[in-house]
C-alpha cells in the first residue's frame, strides 16, 4: 500500500505522544542545576536550584530553597503545590 | 480533574509551536508552546526576550483552567522551538 496512508490511529498517537515527552524530559534535563522560580498555591514564590523528579513528575528535587522563612539546604516539592516553574537555560 | 489533562496526545500536539494564554489557578502565562508532557499534561512555554536569551515556564497539567491560540509561528520560530534542547549538540560525543 501507500506508506503512511492507512496508518492507524493508534500508532500516530503514540508517535506523537514520544516526541512530547521526550522534548519534556529535555526541557527538565536543561533545568537541571539552573535557578528555578517556582509559583506555589497561595501566591507563594520560591526560587531554588532544580535537582531532578520522579518519572510522573510528582515532585522536584531542589537545593537551596530559597523560602520566606529562610533558606533550605535541600527540599522536595510536591508538584500538587506547585502552579509554574520558571528558568533561563 | 481540567480538561486540559483529559485530552490527547494528539490534541496536544495541535498547540505545539503555537503562541498560546494558559490560565492557570487564576494566573496568566503567554508564550510559545514547545511541549505538553503526556504524563503530566504539564505545558511547557517559551519566551524569546530581547537581549536574544530565553525563558521557559513549566504550567501544571492539573492546574490549567484555559488554553487559548493567539498564533501561529513563522517558521523561523518553529526553527528555534525546534532546536531548542534537541540532541544535535551531543554530536561531539560520538566519536
Amino acid at each position: 500500500g501507500v506508506p503512511g496512508a492507512a496508518e492507524p490511529l493508534e500508532s500516530r498517537e503514540q508517535q506523537v505522544r514520544a516526541s512530547l515527552r521526550e522534548r519534556y524530559l529535555r526541557s527538565l534535563l536543561a533545568m537541571v542545576g539552573s535557578q528555578v522560580s517556582f509559583t506555589l498555591h497561595a501566591g507563594v514564590q520560591v526560587t531554588a536550584h532544580f535537582g531532578a523528579t520522579d518519572l510522573d513528575v510528582a515532585n522536584f528535587y531542589v537545593s537551596q530553597l530559597q523560602t520566606p522563612i529562610g533558606v533550605q539546604a535541600e527540599a522536595l516539592l510536591r508538584c500538587s503545590d506547585i502552579i509554574a516553574y520558571t528558568f533561563r537555560p | 480533574m481540567s480538561e486540559w489533562t483529559k485530552k490527547g496526545p494528539l490534541e496536544w500536539q495541535e498547540y505545539t509551536y503555537k503562541e498560546v494564554r494558559v490560565t492557570a489557578c487564576e494566573k496568566e502565562f503567554r508564550g510559545w508552546v514547545l511541549t505538553t508532557d503526556p504524563v503530566s499534561a504539564n505545558i511547557v512555554l517559551v519566551n524569546f526576550l530581547d537581549d536574544g536569551s530565553l525563558s521557559v515556564t513549566g504550567i501544571m497539567g492539573q492546574t490549567v483552567q484555559s488554553v487559548e491560540t493567539l498564533g501561529e509561528g513563522d517558521w523561523r520560530t518553529r526553527e528555534r522551538l525546534t532546536h531548542l534542547f534537541s540532541s544535535g549538540h551531543c554530536e561531539g560525543y560520538s566519536l
